[in-house]
């Protein structure tokens, strides 16, 4: 699972390598004084260990064990073999799921990510109504998703909603009642929602790319869009991994925000693989079916925290960190 | 040394919070069942719904509590939707209120099955017998015992009407038959209104075009086939015809363009038809109160009902009725002994008492209990209502309790789901059958 | 030199500004707007116009619900669980830091991978192992899963910013013959604060509009807190649009409180902290 820590140490590899590097220098100088300094005991990490172990690596182990069992959530568990894996693959709502969350997921990755990109680099900027939009700005993120899910599907009423108030008959459609436009109403929302958050990121990343570089690039003759994509998107490159892993691995928890707006409906038009694992465990009382479809999330956030690694070109970093 | 005294005591606060953490924890972890919804003592716990026509079960709830003041009932009471979400988690987990209120159907089954409550033959069953209607109590009997008693009115879906919107499309009176009621949909149409108000959003409305269409078209034997887990039940010929009527209604717009997000929980459905936006509304009796409540004129002057019309050719007999029975109190058996015993002396002492009977009477239900022909007629308003529901119900050659209920909640679910894709024309009815064929 | 830099960018970034602007104001404003209006006015007046008759009967109803108590609730399940957070994660991002040796490394590596997983994923057996803990429907249920949710994102700010201190400040302290945990204490903590304060406000958004965790692992409305309050609210009064609104706005005034005092620390943190 080192890839893991590989994507999220990418940022800063050079100052990890130097810390350890420091350290074991500390070790020797204690040594040489006589005192065995080595640093805090490793117990030091036991209460987050045992509450990380408890509630995320067993429930992990968990998970997968009960894909196998047969269990109603009211009586015994039982062993199933490999039926609840043939079932669920037979099952066309986990199929369907599966491409509406790998839709959801892409599209709103897509979507978000040059927005927030650009926003985050506006926001680095220091014009002065910047400040006043600043304090809107970051609104979205102080919705719980209940709210923000209550909030937007009253506003796309055909009845009451937007729609009406600006007269114009094709806003007044319903939006989230309608299996066509349902799927892409809810990645509006998602990105509505998380929009503030990762433009924060990227707007901190943005303000640490040196002046100099720009003012480099100015002298050069260099022009702003110019300067945009030759400087500031290559310096956003880690950022930009750090943040796309983060995207995508909650977009593949849109669980909330989904099941208050639409409740995977209509028909199944947004019955993600979070919401099916949801109705199979606790509408249909299928634990062990539900938790095939939690494997399978499982699965896919890994797989694409793996890709995006790779495709980042960490291994070089890592094994800098590594050997330091 | 003072820095060293501050330094200890933060080191000390640290432990004694990290401990008491733990200390939490592990107190929490030693008395399982620490959930709320269990009752201390002969004290009893009951969640009820938000629902009109529950006010006067609560209103029993609330009387008993001040004839009782040692062992109250604590009522808590949930919307329909998130109730049935909730309580087969509190079961599972040990949490369920004293009295467990149900549906009757699978999860009674479920329940009993799985000693989840307790068998209540010897305290209740003669109550049960002596005062209602066999087809309701029968429902309540697992393995020839009683663990599910019945409360509250018998709810079996109704094709009502807005006679108003009727008269203005040129419909003079309910429909008969199908084509009938093919030919009153497109007058509608024609009239602007919304043929028929379906609440889609809430998905089970679906089942009560589902459960009469098959019954019409096949009779009894091909819903107790399926219910019987036969192999290829679904693919009976009746359900498929069923199915391909319900695609032709759609196909034709009898219910507009907004069913599939209304929810029956808004009541959407029934405001449209009260509202004169809509000429029918396919929903249980126990929306009869709530018409009064949104349109007091239109309940007293416009309101129809009306049975599901005939299929020209089906096997099935018109004064069949599929809906929910009644609903049922079922005793917890993670309950404490003398929570269990006020539960029970509540039931004795309340189950379809005079009090209970006139309060249901009074506000629009139909108690499924013998022998008030009476009592009913003179509860009727004018509009001869809770007669023909009485009526209906003691007739009826079949009442088919609603397919979700009946159904393992896994096939119930599947149900839903395929048969709401049926309505959004997203599968065929053939790809229907097959789909629900897998869940046999 | 700034100058120059972002007036460059004044064209597109500027643009998408306002329009994000618009599309921020305008559903809270019509949130804020609908709440005030009379019910009956609902289907009747332009959604945006400001109401006829300005009326606070929703927030009336919306308090009469009890939301007080769902405050309440959802106050203590934040303020412990962020507690319960910082206490175990600075532990456990000093110990690794400090070390920096082949197990701390591998206990990090551990922990880290949490990030890269969707630990929602594992909502059954972590239902299962309530139950089995007897901690169903009470509010421990929620507050420790979340303290366990929360380790992998929290550990690694925190030992982003404790590598950042100087390795002479630990020796220092270490020739004055200061325990770790005094070291701790005394010199690692205050110089991470900007650290805390920002793992103690994303973690708090987290936990207080968390849904996941309430809506499986607790059912009473004794211990309901907040989302799932507001869930609950609009599943029971559906046709009450101005409540349901007003309870939205009443959800969100804690938090915006907290914004409206704290925003500079908060948003500055907020990038500090994910973007070191």
């Amino acid at each position: 699972m080192s890839f893991v820590s590989k994507a999220v140490a990418q940022p800063k590899p050079a100052r990890a390598a130097v810390s350890s590097n420091k350290s074991a220098k500390t070790a020797a100088k204690s040594t040489k004084s006589g005192k065995l300094h080595k640093g805090p005991s490793l117990w030091y990490t036991a209460p987050a260990l045992i509450f990380f172990g408890i509630f995320a690596l067993i429930p992990l182990v968990g998970v997968l064990v009960l894909s196998f069992m047969n269990w109603d959530g009211l009586g015994a568990i039982t062993f199933n073999g490999l039926g609840n894996w043939v079932r669920m693959f037979s099952d066309p709502l986990v199929m369907n799921a599966f491409k509406l969350t790998i839709i959801l997921t892409i599209v709103s990755w897509a979507v978000q990510t040059p927005i927030c990109i650009l926003l985050g680099t506006f926001m680095a900027g220091t014009q002065k109504y910047r400040a006043f939009l600043a304090v809107f700005y970051f609104l979205p993120l102080l919705f719980s998703s209940t709210a923000v899910a209550i909030t937007w599907k009253n506003l796309l009423d055909p009845n009451f909603g937007v729609g009406k108030a600006f007269g114009i008959g094709w806003l007044a459609h319903n939006w989230l009642g309608d299996p066509k436009t349902a799927l892409w109403t809810v990645i509006f929302v998602v990105s509505w929602c998380f929009i503030p958050l990762h433009s924060l990121l990227y707007q901190g990343a943005v303000r640490q790319i040196p002046q100099t570089m720009y003012e480099a690039a100015t002298i050069d003759g260099a022009g702003p869009i110019r300067q945009f994509f030759s400087i500031t998107l290559p310096q956003l490159k880690y950022t930009f991994a750090t943040d796309s892993t983060l995207m995508i691995v909650g977009s593949l928890t849109y669980f909330d925000l989904v099941y208050v707006m639409t409740g995977g409906g209509p028909g199944n038009a947004t019955r993600i693989l979070p919401l099916d694992m949801y109705l199979k465990g606790f509408k249909s009382y299928d634990m062990g079916g539900a938790s095939v479809v939690g494997v399978i999330i499982l699965a896919l956030g890994i797989a694409v925290s793996l890709i995006l690694n790779k495709l980042s070109g960490s291994d070089k970093m890592e094994s800098q960190m590594e050997g330091a | 040394m003072k820095g060293t005294l501050k330094t200890k005591a933060i080191r000390l606060m640290a432990a004694v919070a990290a401990g008491a953490t733990l200390l939490s924890v592990a107190a929490c972890g030693a008395q399982p069942g620490g959930g709320s919804a269990k009752a201390t003592g002969a004290n009893a716990t009951v969640w009820s719904l938000t629902d009109s026509t529950w006010a006067s079960v609560q209103q029993t709830f609330e009387d008993w509590n001040k004839a009782n003041p040692d062992a109250q009932i604590k009522n808590e009471s949930f919307a329909n939707d998130s109730y049935k979400e909730k309580i087969r988690t509190a079961i599972g987990s040990g949490n369920a209120p004293t009295l467990v209120l149900s549906w009757g159907g699978s999860p009674v089954t479920d329940y009993w099955t799985n000693k989840n409550i307790i068998d209540l033959t010897s305290d209740l069953d003669s109550v049960v017998k002596e005062k209602v209607l066999d087809s309701v109590a029968a429902e309540g009997y697992r393995d020839d015992k009683l663990v599910a008693v019945p409360v509250g009115q018998v709810q079996p879906a109704i094709l009502w009407t807005n006679k108003a919107v009727l008269k203005e499309a040129g419909i003079s009176d309910a429909p008969q038959t199908w084509d009938e009621l093919l030919d009153d949909v497109a007058k509608l149409k024609d009239a602007g209104k919304t043929p028929i108000a379906l609440a889609g959003g809430s998905k089970w409305p679906y089942l009560m075009w589902a459960a009469y269409l098959i019954d019409r078209i096949g009779g009894p034997d091909v819903m107790q086939n399926i219910l019987d887990g036969k192999k290829d039940a679904w693919s009976d010929p009746a359900v498929i015809e069923a199915m391909t009527k319900i695609q032709d209604l759609v196909d034709a717009g009898a219910f507009g363009d907004s069913y599939q997000s209304m929810s029956a929980d808004d009541k959407k459905d029934t405001a449209l038809l009260a509202n004169g936006q809509a000429g029918f509304d396919l929903m249980g009796s126990w929306v009869y109160a709530d018409f009064g409540t949104i349109n007091a004129d239109f309940a007293k002057n416009d309101l129809g009902y009306a049975a599901f019309p005939a299929v020209e050719g089906g096997k099935g007999d018109p004064s069949m009725l599929t809906g929910n029975l009644a609903n049922y109190w079922s005793v917890a058996a993670s309950a404490g002994k003398e929570s269990q015993q006020t539960a029970i002396k509540y039931l004795k002492e309340n189950t379809y008492s005079d009090g209970i009977v006139d309060g249901l009477l009074s506000s629009g239900g139909v108690p499924p209990v013998k022998g008030i022909e009476d009592k009913v007629k003179s509860a009727d308003d004018g509009t001869g209502f809770l007669t023909y529901v009485y009526d209906s119900v003691k007739n009826a050659s079949n009442y088919q309790l609603s397919l979700d209920v009946a159904l393992p909640a896994d096939q119930g679910q599947a149900l839903l789901n395929n048969l709401e894709q049926v309505f959004l024309k997203q599968i065929t009815p053939q790809q229907f059958a097959d789909a629900m064929n897998k869940t046999l | 030199m700034i100058r120059i830099k972002n007036k460059q960018y004044n064209i597109v970034g500027g643009f998408l500004g306002w329009f994000w602007f618009a599309l921020i104001v305008i559903p809270i404003y019509y949130i804020v707007v609908t709440s005030l209006r009379d019910q009956s006015e609902i289907y009747s007046q332009n959604p945006l116009s400001l109401p006829k008759h300005f009326t606070f009967a929703a927030y009336g109803r919306v308090f009469a619900n009890d939301f007080l108590l769902y405050i309440g609730n959802t106050l203590f399940v934040t303020i412990v669980t962020v507690a319960l957070i910082l206490l175990v994660t600075v532990m456990a991002a000093y110990a690794i830091t400090r070390r920096a040796d082949a197990g701390a490394r591998a206990i990090y590596k551990v922990i880290i991978t949490g990030l890269a997983i969707p630990m929602q994923a594992t909502i059954i057996p972590v239902y299962y192992l309530i139950i089995q803990m007897g901690l169903y429907d009470t509010l421990w249920a929620i507050i420790l899963p979340s303290v366990g949710f929360a380790i992998p994102i929290t550990v690694m700010i925190l030992c982003n910013f404790l590598r950042d201190i100087p390795q002479s400040l630990f020796e220092a302290m270490e020739v004055d013959g200061a325990t770790e945990w005094k070291i701790m204490w005394r010199l690692a903590i205050p110089m991470i604060k900007p650290a805390i304060i920002t793992v103690s406000i994303y973690d708090a958004l987290q936990v207080w509009n968390g849904f996941l965790f309430p809506l499986i692992l607790t059912q009473s409305s004794s211990n309901r807190v907040i989302t799932l309050s507001l869930w609950a609210f609009q599943g029971q009064f559906t046709v009450d649009i101005p409540g349901i609104l007003a309870a939205v706005v009443v959800s969100v005034i804690p938090i915006l409180t907290a914004y409206i005092i704290g925003r500079k620390q908060m948003v500055a943190g907020l990038t500090a902290g994910f973007s070191k």
